[in-house]
């Protein structure tokens, strides 16, 4: 080890292409990390005063959408039950509801946050919010509001100098600017204790509306709005305008509230709320204890959740938001693992090559070829642990930086805040020594088979640049990479860029290993014409005796250019093909569309003379099987799809138990087998009072209401597939910063390794009387020839991997689509990997020379 | 002369052919050669007459095509790579022309090098004892670029001596050295063989170094040609040489 640490010491400059690459993989991979493991699931704020908190038993139908519910009157009844349980102080169901406040004639807020903002006053104490002033509601079309611009107490809390940059875009919702930042509950009740996530927005209880044309997805630019984005001077007396599943209503305030959300009386909030879902229990006594009694007390009428458990209850809407994060993360670790190992193990066979000499003077001083591998693995432990642990830090202390920008753009729930994780730090670190290590190892079982005699051989000639086992490894990865792409559709959409990724990852490694076969050609054609000058000849047998050093020089550069043509152009290819795909589905005509709502209510869809198509989930019993799926309200009697009917082995004419998202239950005769689940509108509409419509068609020119905009079929699908393409081209965006800013630096850093490293033979050159001129442009020549081996061979890879993309696409579609080679990504990149290249060979040249 | 010892080094039949084919290049012709303990042998021969080839064969760097090596009573034929490096690192010391030290270690870590190589910590005051001897005290600290071509290559003879090999093979080591520095060297060489009963087995070009030799083996196209003991001096040592190279041209 004190070998290692003299060699490591003495030729840094040789070891920092590994430093360098795994001070950046342990970096992304700890800055990652920390984000994914720092967002955790997190019970709602609103139950922030109740320690314990009851939930439905699971339907058990193994889908997260089916949610089973309790009807009003059976909540009430476990209530009751509850609250006698000693050290219970309360026990409040919480019924939720869509509501939404209108501002200037247009919704204001989260549309997702709030589908979940009505509650029942009695909730209220869940949170621990209470009247700052006025009454309780106590009659219909009484409210007490909530969010923090109701209260006259409250302006001078936000002080301006205390708005955050992201509350700014909140106080563009309201039309107070007093009011700015007032969403944030904790800012404005002092005293109490604010949780880290403490913004009431993306509160959804239940993604109902997603199965419909309007997806649940995040809306990402009202990310940071709260859903109670009150504004004006709205104390007690006042009226506001709402949206509610019905339509525009007025209620009148009663009292102003010092958390979010809108309090209606109990029994009105009850007939409005779709079942309760959640039954709240503040507590006097030992929560473990209380815990233990209510679980006793309820039996398998629902489940107990106390401590971490309650964080299960985090709304769909969030938990689809970490998620949309979290692919992202993961995609970044994955490629940073891959980078690192790639580049490790290029520039340890580069500097293994290079040190060929050193290291036959060890093997003939005595070291025996397990001691010479455990040199060079000893060498790479200490270069990756350093790396590392300043790579971790590092990475930890950019990752707060990137938790804004990923709350602004969807990808995180707003409030997400970044916490130490050591463990993602410890984690990363070792990650990187053992990629490092992996890396390493190849060019270390090469280097412990330098025969002793290699010492006394001035210059290092390669004398096979491939190996048996590099053919094997190159043909393997090769094949492994086509089959991947070949079978790509049988894998799920959303994951085929992944496999797609993965097919180009095991490619580029196939084209690296395999790139000697090809350098010997490429030279010989490139360097032809030139064959008779000094320069031509000196390049020709420079690159031809050193095969292995351009191919460690190229194989950053394939890396490089491959990646980003393969993900610029997988990207456009997919929303070439996803364009035509939804286009086709829709006819010539008018649709009418949220507008800034989570989904139409009934007012604004009677408006059009149409009929709502409401959309709900049952919960279907057959026998013992029980099935969730989304029905749409409209037949006349219980028709089932195929597939449900099969689950279910239901035929028509049979009794189907139907469990209705307010958790009533009832038999039904199933009247036919159709193309979907339906329920007459009547059923749906008294059962899910909360539920809205995605989306109508019109026959005729729209009506204009509130929350809601028509527009043409074509442009309503434009802006679906925009909006995806957003998020896909910021993932894009992400991927390609990483993997190109990654590799170009490898770029540089191999070349100035093997440049610095032949200083003796430029004297050489210098001695027999060649210019620094010369010699400049002999080194260009060479870095410029490892410049056209990566990109040809990363180009060669990339149109290879997006032909199998397309293919799979068009498997998908069942059409014909464009090949998109995004040819101008390509040159850009190869633009700046030529850059660097001359830069990073010219450097050491020149200072040897100045 | 009857000599019971087993010899330091002996090869029997040792021949070494390079390439095959048409292209084969014979650079060692079934020689059989005894250097037996406490001796000090020059090789003198033509360029390309095999002195390399011969003493890499003999010092276990290289392997014999055909015939055997013994060191120290051991025959390398059936040494695994890692058994030879092992005898070698104990039973061989070697000084090469140049490039000798591992430019990252200080000369004591440079002379220490062996016997860690072997898993053995240096004992005390050893490592500065062998630079001692060869003229070096005060330079442990000083890496190879930071010491002269003279001071590197007896540092390099202080490591080969650490392990107190067998014997010391030596291809050279005073072709780079300018003369005064070389006769140092030489001194080194003989004092290690007068006081310690080293066994070396130098090749040289120059007379005058293999004059300082007991012995001195000639070598033309791979075999031994011919033999004088040292103290005839170097002119009659040149004079042999001068015919040898004659008859091969
Ligand atoms: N690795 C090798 N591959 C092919 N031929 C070799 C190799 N090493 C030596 N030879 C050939 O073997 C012959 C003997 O070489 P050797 O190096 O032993 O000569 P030498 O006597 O040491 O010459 P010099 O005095 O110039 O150092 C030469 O013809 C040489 O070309
Ligand atoms: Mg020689």
């Amino acid at each position: 080890m004190s070998a290692a640490w003299a060699m490591v010491r003495h030729r840094f400059a040789s070891f920092a292409g590994t430093f360098v690459a795994v001070f950046l993989g342990v970096a992304v991979v700890a800055g990652s990390a920390t984000l994914y493991l720092s967002s955790r699931p997190q019970a709602p704020a609103r139950y922030d005063q109740a320690p314990v908190l009851v939930t439905p038993p699971d339907p058990g139908t193994g889908d997260d959408r089916d949610r089973r519910a309790w009807t009003a009157e059976e909540a009430a009844g476990l209530a009751a039950r509850l609250g006698a349980v000693p050290g219970v102080a309360a026990a409040v169901p919480d019924p939720w509801f869509y509501v939404q406040r209108v501002e200037a004639g247009r919704p204001a807020g989260d549309p997702q946050a709030a589908l979940v903002d009505g509650h029942a006053w009695s909730s209220a104490v869940l949170g621990g919010y209470r009247l700052t002033s006025g009454r309780a509601p106590a009659a219909p079309g009484e409210v007490a509001l909530g969010g923090t611009a109701a209260g006259p107490a409250t302006p001078g809390a936000a002080a301006p100098g205390k708005t955050s940059p992201d509350k700014t875009t909140q106080s563009m919702t309201t039309t107070d600017d007093q009011t700015a930042g007032g969403t944030t509950p904790g800012k404005t009740a002092p005293g109490k204790t604010t949780p880290s996530r403490t913004t009431p927005s993306r509160t959804t209880a239940d993604d109902r509306v997603s199965s419909g044309a309007t997806s649940g997805k995040a809306a990402p630019g009202g990310a940071t709005a709260g859903g109670t984005a009150t504004a004006g001077k709205t104390g007690a007396g006042t009226t506001i305008e709402v949206l509610t599943s019905a339509g525009p209503e007025t209620w009148t305030v009663t009292g102003t509230v010092d958390g979010p959300g809108f309090y209606l009386a109990d029994e009105e909030a009850r007939k409005r709320a779709s079942g309760v879902h959640v039954i709240g229990m503040t507590v006097t006594g030992d929560v473990p204890r209380v815990a233990g009694d209510a679980r006793t007390v309820i039996g398998a009428e629902g489940v107990v959740r106390s401590g971490a458990e309650r964080d299960a209850l985090e709304p769909v809407s969030v938990t689809r938001i970490r998620w949309l994060g979290a692919q992202l993360l993961i995609a970044l670790v994955m490629l940073g693992t891959f980078a690192t190992v790639f580049v490790v193990a290029s520039t340890c066979a580069l500097s293994a090559a290079q040190r060929r000499r050193e290291l036959g003077l060890l093997r003939a001083v005595g070291a025996t070829p397990g001691q010479v591998r455990r040199l060079m693995y000893a060498e790479t432990t200490l270069i990756a642990v350093f790396a590392g642990l300043i790579g971790a830090p590092a990475g930890a202390a950019a990752a707060p930086l990137l938790a804004e920008p990923m709350v602004r753009f969807g990808l995180e729930p707003a409030g997400f805040t970044v916490t130490r994780q050591p463990v993602a730090l410890a984690g990363a670190v070792l990650l990187g020594l053992v990629v490092a290590l992996f890396g390493v190892t190849a060019a270390a079982r090469r280097a412990s088979r330098i025969p002793p005699l290699d010492a006394l051989r001035e210059a290092a000639v390669d004398p096979r640049p491939m190996t048996p086992v590099r053919w094997v490894a190159g043909v393997l990865g090769a094949a492994a990479g086509g089959a991947l792409l070949a079978g790509m559709s049988s894998f799920p959409l959303e994951s085929q860029v992944t496999v797609g990724l993965g097919a180009a990852m095991l490619l580029l490694t196939a084209a690296a290993l395999l790139s000697p076969v090809l350098i010997g050609p490429l030279v010989r054609a490139v360097a032809g014409p030139w064959r008779g000058t000094a320069t031509g000849m000196l390049v020709r047998e420079g690159t031809l005796t050193g095969v292995r050093r351009v191919a460690s020089t190229a194989a950053p550069v394939l890396a490089t250019v491959g990646l980003t043509m393969l993900l610029a152009g997988m990207v456009a290819t997919i929303e070439v093909a996803a364009g035509f795909d939804e286009t086709a589905k829709y006819p010539e005509a008018n649709v009418l569309v949220p507008d800034g709502t989570p989904g139409l209510s009934t007012a604004a869809v009677t408006a059009q003379g149409a009929e709502p198509a409401l959309t709900t989930r049952l919960l279907l019993t057959h026998g013992d099987v029980t099935t969730g799926g989304s029905a749409t309200g409209g037949g006349d009697g219980l028709v089932l799809d195929r597939l449900t009917a099969a689950q279910l082995q239901a035929e028509a004419g049979d009794t189907v138990t139907v469990r209705f998202v307010d958790g009533a239950v009832t038999a039904l005769p199933v009247s036919r087998i159709g193309d979907e689940v339906g329920l007459p509108r009547e059923l749906v509409r008294q059962h899910d009072p909360d539920a809205l419509t995605s989306i109508v068609v019109l026959e005729d020119p729209a009506v204009p209401v509130i929350g809601a905009r028509a527009l043409p079929v074509h442009d309503f699908v434009m802006e679906e597939v925009e909006e995806e393409g957003r998020l896909v081209d910021l993932f894009l965006l992400a991927l390609i910063g990483l993997t190109a800013g990654y590799t170009a630096i490898a770029v540089g850093n191999t070349l100035l390794m093997a440049t610095a490293a032949r200083r003796t033979e430029f004297r050489a050159l210098r001695l027999a009387g060649a210019g620094t001129g010369q010699v400049l442009r002999v080194v260009s020549a060479e870095a410029l020839l490892a410049v056209a081996t990566g990109a040809v061979l990363g180009g060669l890879v990339a149109v290879v991997s997006l032909a199998g993309v397309r293919a799979a696409v068009e498997n998908e579609i069942g059409r014909d689509i464009a090949l998109v080679v995004p040819w101008g990504t390509a040159a850009v990149v190869t633009g700046v990997c030529v850059v660097l290249a001359v830069l990073s060979t010219a450097v050491p040249v020149l200072r040897r020379a100045g | 002369m009857t000599n019971h010892e087993t010899p330091a080094v002996e090869l029997r039949a040792a021949a070494r052919t390079f390439g095959s084919g048409e292209r084969s290049v014979t650079a060692l012709d079934r020689v059989d050669a005894r250097f037996e303990p406490g001796t000090f042998t020059a090789v003198m021969g033509p360029s390309g007459s095999g002195k390399s080839t011969l003493l890499h064969c003999a010092a276990g760097l290289d392997r014999v095509t055909s015939g055997e090596v013994i060191i120290d009573g051991v025959p390398l034929g059936g040494l695994s790579e890692r058994a030879l490096t092992r005898l070698r690192r104990s039973r061989v010391g070697f000084v090469f022309q140049s490039f000798n030290l591992v430019p990252a270690l200080t000369a004591a870590q440079n002379v220490a090098l062996p016997l860690r190589l072997a898993g053995r910590r240096p004992q005390r005051g050893e490592v500065a004892t062998m630079l001692a001897e060869v003229g070096l005290d005060g330079r442990e600290g000083h890496r190879p670029p930071e010491l002269s071509g003279g001071q590197q290559q007896r540092v390099a003879i202080a490591r080969a001596l650490v392990s107190r090999p067998a014997v010391l093979f030596a291809d050279e080591p005073t072709g780079a050295l300018d003369a005064a520095s070389g006769a140092g060297v030489l001194r080194l060489l003989r004092a290690a063989v007068d006081r310690h009963r080293q066994t070396i087995v130098m090749v040289t070009h120059d007379p005058v170094a293999a004059a300082t030799a007991d012995r001195v083996v000639f070598l033309a196209d791979g075999r031994v040609v011919g033999e004088l003991p040292g103290m005839v001096g170097a002119e009659r040592i040149a004079l042999h040489t001068a015919r040898l190279e004659a008859v091969t041209r």
